[in-house]
Formats: C-alpha cells, sequence, structure tokens
C-alpha cells in the first residue's frame, strides 16, 4: 500500500475523475436558479472522461492500484477510505464516463426550457459523482455509500418533474425497493465484518484475500479465530444478491424500474439503462470469490427467469419507453446468468456492450418522444407520447434516428458485426459448457437464455417495426397532415458516438469469435469449463436463425400489418400486457397489509398501551377517591367530632351561668376547695 | 390561755363572713364590705402567726401592708361602684351581667 | 472554579438577569438568551476541543476531564456515620458530546421560541433554567447531585409544556410530568440503597460518589447491593431489582415500547422549542444514564439481561417505524420516528461491541440534531397556519422550494442516507449487533437483521409523506389563504437550520469527530462491564 504523498498519476487521474462533478455539484448548489446552462456539467463530465482514459491506460492489464487514507478509527479497528484502480473499476470508470458524456450532450437539447434544469444539471452531478465513487471505492462500506447515492441521485431524477403524481409514486416506489436490496447489502457487510473484521476491498476478495484463504469445512466457515456455520457464507452471498437484485431489477424486485421510466428519457438512458442498474452486476463481480455453489445457482437461476419473464413482458408493451425498460430487465438477467457461471468478465463484456447499445436505444427513443411532444403541443392532441400506437413511419421523416436505432437493435437482438453478438453469444455458449457439468434440470437455463434472445429479437423488431415503419397513425382519423422532424445535431452527434460504440471494432477485431475481444483478455477465464467446440457453432448458428425467423415473423405483422388479431385478447396476452400482475400482487399483497397493520399497531398503541396507562391513572383516581372520602368521613370526622363535643359541653354548662358574677366566683371558690380537697388526698403523706 | 387556734378559728369565722357577703349580697357596697372582711381575716392570721417570728416581725409587716393596701383597694372599688352605678344606675351584682356572651 | 460550573451556572445566572429585566424591555432578554447560549456554545465548543482524547474516564477518577470536586453537604447522623454528597462533576468520552449536543440545541430552541409572546418572561426564565440542569446531568459524578439534576429538570418542563403548549397541554404535561416521576421515585430508593450499601474507599463514609459505586470493593458485606452477599428484595435478587428499577426510569425517558406513550401527546402539545429539546436531548439523557449508571453500576446484571435489552432495542425500532407509517399528524410521525431511532441506542448498548457502543453514541448525537431539526421544520409549518396534518397539505415544494429541500435534507439525513450522520450510527449500530454473538454471544444475529428492517420502514414513511406533502400539484386545505401565509423560510430560521444541515453532514462525512473522542472511553467502559465475568 502507498503511503498518502506519493500522488502518482493514475491516482491523481482517478481522484480528478472523481471530483470533477463534485465540483460541478457544488457550483449548482450555490448558483441556484441563476445557472441555467449546462456547460459546468458538461465540462465537468469532459474532464472525468479525459481522466478516466489516462486512468485505464495506466491500470489495464497493469498493476492494480489500491490507496488509502485513515478515515476514523472504532475501538482497535481503523477504517479506511480509498481507491482501488484494477482492470474491473478502470473499464467501469471508462464505461461510465463514456456514457455520461454523451447523455450531458444529448439533455441541453432534450431538456431544453424545463423550469426546473438548474436541479437537472444538479442532481446529474451528483449521479456521476456517486456512481464514479461506488466504482472506485476500496471497501464494502464506502461502496455501500455510493451505492445508496447513487440511488438517492435515481429518486431525485426520477422524481425530477415533482408535480406529476406518477413520477412521485415510481420514486418512491424505486427508492424503497432499492432500500431493501440495501438491506441485504448492510447484513452481508455485517457478515463480512463479523467474521473478516475489515471492510478492505483487497484485503478480502484480493488474490490471496481472507475470502479465498478462510477454510470452510462443510460445517463451519473459519478465519482466524473467528467462526460461524458455514450457512453463513451462503446467507452473506445471498445477501450481497439481494443488494444486486434490487439495484440490478432482478425478479421479484425488478417492478421499480419500468415505473423509474417517469423521469426524463435522458436519465432513463443513463441511470436505468447503462450505469446504475448494471452496479449490482459491477458489486457481484467485485466480492466474486465470496459466492459458494448455492448462491451462484441461485444467482444463476434467478437470472434466467428473470430474463425470460421480461422479455415476455416485452413483447406486449405499448409504451416505447416500457418496452425498453422490461428489455434492460431481461439483459441484466443475462448478466447474472453469466455470474451464476462464474464467468465474471464475460457479465462485465456484456455489462458494457449492452450500457452503449442500450443507451443508444433510449436515446433514439427519446428523440421520437421529443418529436411526438412537439407534435402534441403544437396541434392540441390528447395523445400519449410514448405510446407506440400512435408512431409508424418515423422513418421517412427521421432517417438518421432509424439508422442509429436499426444499429443498437440489431446489437439488441445480437446478429453479427455488432458488440452485442459477441458478448450474448458469449454468455450462451458458456452457459451451454457450464450445463454440461450439471445434473439435467440445469440445462433449463441455457435453453431459457435461448428462449429469450428470440423473443428479444422478436420484441425489439416489433418496436422498430411499429414505429419506423408503415404509416404515421396519427394521421388515421385526422385531415391535418403532421411533419415530425429529425432530431436535432445536438442529440444525433451523442447517438452516433454510441453508435459507433455498439459495433464490434471497439471490442475485437475479429466480430465472429467473442474470445479475441480485448475485453474478455482482460478477466481472468476460469479454466473450470472445458471447451466443447460444437457450441462455439451451433449457438451462434442457433441464435442468429432464430432471431431472424423472429424479426421475419415481427416484419410481417407489423410493418405489413398482418398481425392474427385474436392473440390480442387471449389469457397470456393479457398476463404479459400486465407484467404478470405482479404490481397488483404487491399492492394488495404487500403494501396495503403492512399499511393495514401499521393503522392496527397505531389503534393498539392508542388503546391498549396508552390504554392501559390511563387505567393505571384511573385506577390512582379511584384510589385517591377513595382516601377522599376516608378522609373527609372518618379522620376529620373524629377532629370535627371531638370540637363539637367541646362545643356541645361548653354550651350546655354556658346555659346555667348567666353573666352573674357572683356565680363564677362561686366555682371559682368550688374549684379551689375541690383542688385543695383532692390535692390534700393525694400529697398529704 | 387565748392559743393561736382560737385566732385561727375567729379568723375563719371572719373569713366565711366575708365570703357569704360577697357571695349573696345583693348590694356591691355590701360585698365590699365582705371583701373587706376576707381581707381582714387574712390580716388577722398574718399577725397571730407573726407572733412566731420574734425577729423580723414579717407577719406584723405584712398586715402594716395589707391594710395599707386594703384602704387603697377599697378607695378603688368605691370608684367603681360609683362608675358603675353610673352607668347601670344600679349596683345590684346580678344586673350588671356583660360578661354574658 | 471549572469551565464545566460555568458552563453549568451561566444560565442560571442568566435567568435570574432575565427575572429582573423589567418586562418592558421583550427583546432585551431575547437577547440574554441567545447571548448566553452562544457563550454557553463556545464553551462547549472549547472543552469540546480541549478534550484528551487519551483519557477514558468511565470507571478512573483519573481519567475523567474539567474535574471539580467540593464538599458540598456534610451531615453527621450519629452511628450512621456521616452523610457525604460532594459537588462533584467531570467529563469523559461520554459526556463531551453531549455537552456540545446541549449547547447546539439550546441554541436552536432559543431562536425557535422567537415568536412566543405569552410570557416570554417566565418561558426564557425557565428555559434556562432547563438549560442548567441538562447540563448538571450531563457532568455530575455523584448520584445525589445526579439526582438533583435529574429532578431540577422536570419542573421546568412541566411548566413550559403545561403553560405554552397546545390545547390538551395539561393533559401532555402531567402525563410526562407523573411518567417521568415515577421513574425518578424509584430511582430515589436504589440510589439510598447504594448509599448504605457503599463506602468511600478513603475515608470509609458512606457516598454517593458514582465512581465508587461501579467497583465491587467498594460495597459493604452484606449490604442490600453487595456483589457477594447476593441480597435478596421480594424473592428476587437485589442488584437485578436495582437494575431494573434504574433501567425503567432512564427507559422511560429514552423511550422504549411500551413506556412511550407519554412522547407523542408530549410532543405534539408542546410549544416548537421544547420539542426540540425533548427529541433533542432529553431522549439523550436516558441513554446516558443507562451507559453511566444502569450499566457502569449494575455491569454483571446488564451482562445477564443483555437479550432483553436487545429485545426491547428491536421491538421500539420496528414498532414504532410502524406507527409512524401509521400517523396522520406531522409532528405525531416524527414523534414516532423519534421512538423507532432510539431503539437503535439500546440495540448498540445491548451488543456490548465497540461499533455497537459507538455507534448507539453516535446514533444519540446525530438524531440529537436531526431531530431537532425535524421539530424546527413542523414548527415552521405550524407557525404559519397553525395546521399539521399531512392530508391538509399537497404539492408544497411548489410554494415553499427551499423549505421543501431543508425537510428532504432532514428526511434523507435521518431515514440514513450515507453523507449524513445517522447512516454511519446506524450502520455501525447494525454492524455491532451483529457481530456480539461472535465476540461475546450476548445478543443474536437476527435482533440486527430486525433493526435493519426498521431503516427500510423509516425510509418508507418519510417518503410517502415526501411524496404526499410535498410534491404533486399544490393542494391546500386553506386555498388561496394559505398560499399566502406559507411563505418560505426567513433569515432567522435558516440560520437554526443551516448549522444542523451542516453539522449531520459533518459528523456524516467526517465520523472520526465524534468517534476520537468517545474511542477510550467505549474501550473502557466494555472492559468495565465484561470484565465481572471472570
Amino acid at each position: 500500500m502507498e503511503q498518502l504523498g506519493q500522488l502518482s498519476t493514475p491516482i491523481l487521474a482517478a481522484l480528478v475523475v472523481l471530483f470533477a462533478p463534485l465540483v460541478s455539484f457544488f457550483i449548482y448548489a450555490a448558483a441556484g436558479k441563476q445557472l441555467r446552462t449546462g456547460i459546468p456539467a458538461i465540462a465537468a463530465i469532459a474532464i472525468s472522461l479525459t481522466a478516466s482514459i489516462v486512468v485505464f491506460c495506466h491500470v489495464w492489464n497493469g498493476e492494480q492500484i489500491h490507496q488509502q487514507i485513515s478515515w476514523f478509527q472504532i475501538g482497535e479497528h481503523a477504517f479506511g477510505a480509498g481507491m482501488l484502480l484494477n482492470n474491473l473499476s478502470a473499464i467501469m470508470l471508462l464505461l461510465v464516463s463514456a456514457i455520461a458524456l454523451p447523455v450531458h450532450i444529448y439533455s441541453t437539447i432534450y431538456m431544453k426550457g424545463d423550469s426546473g434544469i438548474h436541479r437537472y444539471w444538479l442532481y446529474l452531478s451528483l449521479f456521476c459523482f456517486a456512481m464514479l465513487g461506488l466504482v472506485m471505492a476500496d471497501s464494502l462500506l464506502l461502496m455501500y455509500i455510493g451505492w445508496e447515492l447513487v440511488g438517492f441521485a435515481s429518486y431525485l431524477l426520477i422524481g425530477f418533474w415533482f408535480t406529476k403524481s406518477a413520477a412521485i409514486k415510481a420514486n418512491k416506489k424505486a427508492f424503497l425497493i432499492n432500500r431493501i436490496g440495501d438491506l441485504g447489502f448492510l447484513v452481508g457487510i455485517a457478515v463480512i465484518y463479523t467474521q473478516f473484521q475489515t471492510f478492505d476491498l483487497l484485503a478480502l476478495f484480493g488474490e490471496h484475500g481472507m475470502v479465498r484463504e478462510a477454510l470452510n469445512d462443510g460445517i463451519e466457515w473459519r478465519y482466524g479465530e473467528h467462526g460461524m456455520p458455514v450457512i453463513w457464507l451462503s446467507i452473506a452471498g445471498g445477501a450481497f444478491f439481494l443488494g444486486a437484485m434490487a439495484k440490478s431489477a432482478q425478479f421479484p424486485f425488478h417492478i421499480w424500474l419500468p415505473d423509474a421510466m417517469e423521469g426524463p428519457t435522458s436519465v432513463s438512458s443513463l441511470i436505468h439503462a447503462a450505469t446504475m442498474v448494471a452496479a449490482g452486476v459491477f458489486m457481484l463481480v467485485r466480492i466474486s470469490p465470496l459466492f459458494d455453489d448455492h448462491v451462484l445457482l441461485l444467482i444463476g437461476t434467478i437470472g434466467a427467469f428473470t430474463a425470460l419473464m421480461a422479455a415476455t413482458i416485452a413483447l406486449t408493451q405499448q409504451d416505447i419507453k416500457k418496452i425498453l425498460a422490461f428489455s434492460t430487465i431481461s439483459q441484466l438477467g443475462f448478466m447474472m446468468v453469466a455470474i451464476g457461471i462464474g464467468q465474471y468478465g464475460v457479465a462485465i463484456f456484456h455489462l458494457v456492450t449492452h450500457a452503449f447499445f442500450k443507451c443508444l436505444l433510449f436515446l433514439s427513443a427519446g428523440a421520437v418522444i421529443h418529436e411526438m411532444q412537439h407534435l402534441k403541443e403544437k396541434n392540441n392532441l390528447a395523445i400519449d407520447p410514448q405510446d407506440i400506437r400512435n408512431m409508424g413511419g418515423l422513418r421517412k421523416y427521421m432517417p438518421h434516428t432509424f439508422r442509429l436505432t436499426l444499429v443498437a437493435a440489431l446489437a439488441l437482438a445480437g446478429l453479427p458485426l455488432t458488440a452485442g453478438y459477441l458478448s450474448k453469444d458469449a454468455i450462451l455458449i458458456f452457459a451451454f459448457e457450464w450445463s454440461e457439468w450439471q445434473s439435467a434440470w440445469w440445462k433449463l437455463i441455457p435453453i431459457s437464455l435461448l428462449i429469450t434472445s428470440a423473443l428479444t429479437a422478436f420484441y425489439i423488431a416489433r418496436l422498430v417495426f411499429k414505429v419506423f415503419y408503415g404509416k404515421l397513425r396519427l394521421q388515421r382519423n385526422d385531415s391535418q397532415k403532421y411533419h415530425p422532424h429529425e432530431a436535432s445535431r445536438g442529440m444525433l452527434i451523442p447517438m452516433l458516438f454510441l453508435g459507433l460504440c455498439s459495433l464490434f471494432p471497439l471490442f475485437s477485431y475479429n466480430p465472429l469469435i467473442f474470445e479475441d475481444s480485448w475485453l474478455i483478455k482482460g478477466f481472468e477465464l476460469p479454466e473450470t469449463l472445458e471447451r466443447v467446440n460444437i457450441y462455439h457453432t451451433v449457438i451462434p448458428a442457433a441464435v442468429n436463425g432464430l432471431a431472424i425467423v423472429m424479426i421475419f415473423i415481427a416484419w410481417k405483422w407489423y410493418a405489413k400489418g398482418k398481425y392474427p388479431q385474436g392473440s390480442f385478447q387471449g389469457a397470456l396476452y393479457q398476463f404479459s400486457f400486465h407484467q404478470w400482475y405482479l404490481n397488483l400482487f404487491y399492492e394488495s399483497g404487500l403494501v396495503k397489509p403492512l399499511l393495514g397493520f401499521s393503522k392496527m399497531l397505531y389503534a393498539i398503541d392508542r388503546v391498549v398501551v396508552d390504554g392501559l396507562v390511563e387505567k393505571v391513572t384511573g385506577l390512582a383516581r379511584l384510589f385517591a377517591y377513595a382516601s377522599h372520602w376516608f378522609d373527609r368521613s372518618v379522620v376529620d370526622a373524629v377532629v370535627n367530632g371531638m370540637g363539637k363535643t367541646a362545643f356541645v359541653i361548653g354550651g350546655l354548662m354556658r346555659g346555667s351561668r348567666k353573666g352573674k358574677i357572683q356565680y363564677y366566683i362561686f366555682s371559682m371558690f368550688l374549684v379551689l376547695l375541690i383542688v385543695l380537697f383532692v390535692g390534700l388526698k393525694v400529697f398529704s403523706p | 390561755m387565748i392559743s393561736l387556734t382560737h385566732f385561727l378559728i375567729v379568723s375563719a369565722l371572719l373569713f366565711s363572713i366575708g365570703l357569704y357577703a360577697v357571695l349573696a349580697k345583693k348590694n356591691a357596697i355590701l360585698v365590699l364590705v365582705g371583701i373587706e372582711l376576707m381581707i381582714n381575716a387574712a390580716v388577722l392570721n398574718l399577725v397571730a402567726f407573726g407572733r412566731y417570728d420574734g425577729a423580723l416581725y414579717g407577719g406584723q409587716t405584712f398586715a402594716l401592708f395589707a391594710i395599707v393596701l386594703a384602704a387603697a383597694a377599697v378607695a378603688v372599688a368605691l370608684a367603681i361602684i360609683l362608675n358603675v352605678y353610673k352607668h347601670y344606675k344600679s349596683i345590684n351584682p346580678d344586673d350588671i351581667n356583660n360578661l354574658k356572651d | 472554579m471549572s469551565l464545566l460550573s460555568v458552563l453549568i451556572f451561566l444560565p442560571l445566572c442568566a435567568a435570574l438577569l432575565v427575572l429582573l429585566v423589567p418586562t418592558a424591555y421583550k427583546t432585551v432578554y431575547k437577547y440574554i438568551a441567545i447571548g448566553v447560549s452562544m457563550i454557553q456554545l463556545l464553551l462547549a465548543v472549547y472543552l469540546y476541543t480541549a478534550f484528551d482524547t487519551e483519557l477514558a474516564g468511565v470507571s478512573a477518577m483519573d481519567g475523567y476531564q474539567f474535574v471539580e470536586k467540593l464538599p458540598w453537604i456534610r451531615l453527621n447522623l450519629g452511628n450512621l456515620g456521616t452523610l457525604e454528597v460532594d459537588y462533584f462533576v467531570g467529563a469523559d468520552g461520554f459526556s463531551i458530546l453531549f455537552l456540545l449536543l446541549t449547547a447546539l440545541v439550546m441554541l436552536v430552541a432559543v431562536l425557535a421560541s422567537w415568536k412566543i409572546d405569552k410570557q416570554l418572561k417566565g418561558f426564557l426564565s425557565l428555559l434556562l433554567l432547563l438549560n442548567t440542569a441538562i447540563m448538571g446531568v450531563f457532568v455530575a459524578l455523584d448520584f445525589f447531585l445526579f439526582y438533583v439534576f435529574y429532578e431540577v429538570m422536570l419542573l421546568p418542563l412541566y411548566f413550559l409544556i403545561g403553560i405554552w403548549g397546545g390545547v390538551r397541554r395539561e393533559y401532555a404535561a402531567i402525563k410526562f410530568f407523573l411518567y417521568t416521576l415515577f421513574g425518578s421515585v424509584f430511582m430515589l430508593l436504589v440510589m439510598v440503597g447504594l448509599y448504605f450499601s457503599v463506602t468511600d474507599p478513603i475515608t470509609g463514609n458512606h457516598t454517593f460518589n458514582i465512581l465508587h459505586m461501579m467497583d465491587s470493593k467498594n460495597y459493604v458485606e452484606g449490604s442490600v447491593f453487595s456483589w457477594i452477599g447476593n441480597g435478596q428484595l421480594f424473592g428476587i435478587s437485589a442488584r437485578l431489582l436495582g437494575f431494573i428499577i434504574l433501567f425503567i426510569a432512564f427507559a422511560i425517558k429514552v423511550p422504549i415500547v411500551p413506556l412511550h406513550t407519554w412522547l407523542p401527546d408530549a410532543h405534539v402539545e408542546a410549544p416548537t422549542p421544547i420539542s426540540i429539546i425533548l427529541a433533542g436531548i432529553l431522549l439523550k439523557v436516558g441513554g446516558y444514564g443507562i451507559i453511566r449508571i444502569c450499566y457502569s453500576i449494575f455491569p454483571d446484571i446488564a451482562l445477564n439481561v443483555a437479550w432483553w435489552i436487545g429485545l426491547i432495542g428491536v421491538v421500539s425500532i420496528i414498532y414504532g417505524a410502524l406507527n409512524a407509517l401509521a400517523q396522520q399528524d406531522l409532528k405525531r410521525l416524527v414523534a414516532y420516528s423519534s421512538v423507532s431511532h432510539m431503539g437503535f441506542v439500546l440495540l448498540g448498548l445491548a451488543s456490548l461491541t465497540p461499533e455497537g457502543i459507538s455507534g448507539a453514541m453516535f446514533q444519540m448525537v446525530s438524531h440529537g440534531f436531526l431531530s431537532a431539526m425535524l421539530f424546527f421544520l413542523v414548527g415552521v409549518l405550524y407557525d404559519r397556519v397553525h395546521d399539521r396534518m399531512i392530508y391538509n397539505f399537497r404539492g408544497l415544494a411548489s410554494i415553499m422550494p427551499t423549505y421543501t429541500v431543508f425537510v428532504a435534507v432532514a428526511f434523507f439525513a435521518s431515514l440514513g442516507l450515507p453523507g449524513f450522520s445517522a447512516f454511519i450510527a446506524e450502520a455501525f449500530t447494525i454492524i455491532g449487533a451483529f457481530n456480539a454473538e461472535s465476540v461475546n454471544g450476548l445478543i443474536p444475529r437476527w435482533m440486527a437483521i430486525g433493526g435493519a428492517v426498521g431503516i427500510l420502514l423509516s425510509a418508507a414513511y418519510f417518503l410517502w409523506t415526501l411524496q404526499r406533502m410535498f410534491f404533486g400539484h399544490t393542494r391546500l386545505k386553506g386555498g388561496s389563504q394559505w398560499e399566502v401565509l406559507l411563505t418560505d423560510v426567513n433569515r432567522r430560521e435558516k440560520l437554526a437550520l443551516v448549522p444542523m444541515v451542516l453539522l449531520a453532514l459533518l459528523f456524516g462525512i467526517m465520523p472520526a469527530l465524534v468517534f476520537d473522542k468517545i474511542n477510550a472511553s467505549v474501550l473502557s467502559f466494555i472492559e468495565l462491564v465484561s470484565r465481572v465475568n471472570h
């Protein structure tokens, strides 16, 4: 570990990467409403990008860099804050800043004229800072901080239009579901800390890290003097995976992502497609040595199921952004499968390629939505600008957008010459190879992936055909002519950049074989899998064959308008269209009961707990009344009685004396005599 | 021989007569006379016992004091009676019952 | 005269001064109060910086700093020896932070009482008297002195709630008073019992010195609370009974479920400055008392009942959070959230790990100014329209943007967003509680997980409130009239809020500011409590 003060170039550059967006955040926070231009934010992220290229050049396939300063101390444990730069974080830094820059530039046009734009840049800068911090964090604690902060930034951006009630419900939902994941993350951290007494990523998960050195005899999981039942190893892995499930929208926690589309489209593309949602995958890769076989199987199963489920839902959605959101969920499921089968490098590879083409898809969708919104405002139409049923034939009006969308769609479908082809095939091939070593049931995972990729081809083809082919459906009933325009250059240039990145040359000189990709080579491939050559030919062929068939069907149905009408009423269709009724289930099965439960508890609190207190006071009051009665009618009565007796006797006596002085003298004398007599009687010797 | 006992008997008789006068008479002057009789009974006692104090004549001295004081008291008492009479137009003790509440 | 005494008695002098100033000069005593609070804050900051982090304190007399010890009451009781009561104050890691917190919260409370018109003189002098009592509680090292300050604290509060409170103020004031008195009366009995059980090793007299009470060697053999004699009262161990009584006395203050019901009522009826003090400091007196008195004097019992204390903590966390979810009154929501957040303190204490106890201490400090901030913010709204039902507001963000920013910051800080102090506090409490099973086996791991569920729930009720009150289209119960009344936060309010936001951020980013000061004390405290096992 180097000491502070020896700031080498990559460390300095990494600090610049991290703090440039923070500076921009402070600029916007200080300036408030006055600063409406995006220049500081764009400048900051451009600086970040440049610096992260520097970092990447130094770190990629070089020595990993770990620099730390001490942060605080509790008991005998010191906690540091620092950065850990290796292949994984270098590529992620580069990816995040490379995606963020075009999105920032795109936003200047897309968000133009919005009254809250100063907040937009503020939040976006905060997000970039948090995301970059999450990536380069060197300890679980720092990572958790970044993890929550990106969630917070995402909350702010989803609810950017805070007067829209759908948006503010969506951001609450997103944050709460992410909180469930955070809970898992926290429990995972607690298990790790209990076992190893540190948060340091390198010490824990490094080459000779504690996690690898820990002994596991099937009953006890032991490191040094600390040990716990081996179940906690699985619980820790499961808990971290819970965090990843929420962040990366895996079943059953995926429901926040489609709703998150209420935010501006540029935000969706950056946060909810390319970077933040991939943080779960990144985190799992970062702590990968922790997972035992049970957890890996769980990850693989959930991933495959999510991929399939989301693809079936995407088939029927009518909102262009919802389709893309489910597509994102599905693709994240692919990455999870890659992790589940132990191919961490491949997971990251797919993460990177997916980031580019999915971001591009969203930006194209944004361009389309922008135009539709424009038409809507210009002609006072009562339409939803995101509904693909209103679009169609846009190919003629927006040719550049169309071409770029096509590139991204092909990449998503996984057709050759695109980056998506490389990474998706890698996952499929490895999944098949992996299943060779498992029992027959686990063949289901690669097969479901295969089905998913066929469905993927279909739904993305449906989207493209419905939006860009045929006739503009707005025109149907109207006599008026509408003329959508091509997106402006400020939007197209960032999209073009992303489009180029979605093609194969960036990743591999060989467009057909993923193993030649430099990115995969940057990660050690586990040697456990035996290469089964047949898969390397059959699977790409099968995938592409299926995809082409699917695209053809979609073309017939949607471009030519020959779809079978009956299939849109079926139960399966409804099931898919309503997103498997999961939202309904959560609403009535979890949220309402929880609220009801809390109301009931409050009633109990008022009636029983507080009631008990009231009862006790009531009892005390009863005692008080009783003692008051006693006081009045017994104690006081005695005193009064004595007084009264004396009074009565006095009265009696008084009756015989009539104020006559001689009587007084007589009685005095009498008394004197009596006293004298008694005195003599008693005291006489 | 006239012994101390005789003196004491006379004195007791005098005292009793005085007491009777004080308690029974309906005339304040006669009550005053009764008081004088009682004082003189006491003075008689003092003189009678004074015989046994040959050195200092304490009994005789006190008797002189008592006589003087009695004279003074009579003067005061008569004045009071005069005022009472002025106020109540009576010197019957039974009529003066302001002490009754 | 030690600085601590200045810190304690300065507000008392100021209270007298306020009483002497003629009623005509209203603003003068406002400024007296503010001036004194500021001087106090400066003093507290000075003490904080001058505090030596190497010294532990806890049970060792020479580990305390800024000590002042004067004989106070010496009464010859014949056969029973001499009654020895000292004026004995000193600070260690556990108290130094609370001094800073108290000074800060008091200043905010004075700022928050700017708009009070009703008998301002009485209000301010009671507030200053309260200030003295609280400062005294945090530094008293003689049980008798502690008790005196503890009771003196009650009285001004009763009047402050009962006279300046809301509609049901008398009910709330009496409820508060009875609850607390209930605890402290029994505390008096235990105090006397301890007095007759403990002797000063030097003079041989019975003593109220808390530090002597922490050492098992000072107990008279065969006395009620003696360690070896195993004295019994009503069939249970006397030491257990003593611990339980003291624990209940302080737990009412914390408060724990099911002894919490005074809190929502008191908060709802109390005027804003008093709510701030109640939540900001008073609740911490409970936690402080448990550390300083319960745990330190009865460590043997504390170890045995850790499981129950942990359970109470978890139940409070979840129960409070669920109740907060059901609230429709914003202030009541914040009050229940306090119950939930203070549950972490008990959970952390029960774990008896450095992480857990540091986390609990941090939670108390952090909750101190976060809850003060929350109540202040509720007060801002209430000042303007005299309403705080959640359903009567909607879309406040559009008409009060700065206010909304403050509320959002306070909410997110309270629900444990990293970067703010509550995050470090809650994360380490949970990590410590989780760790306990491996380190000392005091509390099971599921309790930590239960606590983590509480963090989730706190996000739920805070975000739901944000959504319901602040976002969406503006719709107010009072219509356009309210829209005029609901002006954004003014400069004085900002003056009170900004320091708290900054402090929450500062402690969140540099937790060493807290942890460094308490570390030695925490370690020696754990040493003290856990060494009784062998």
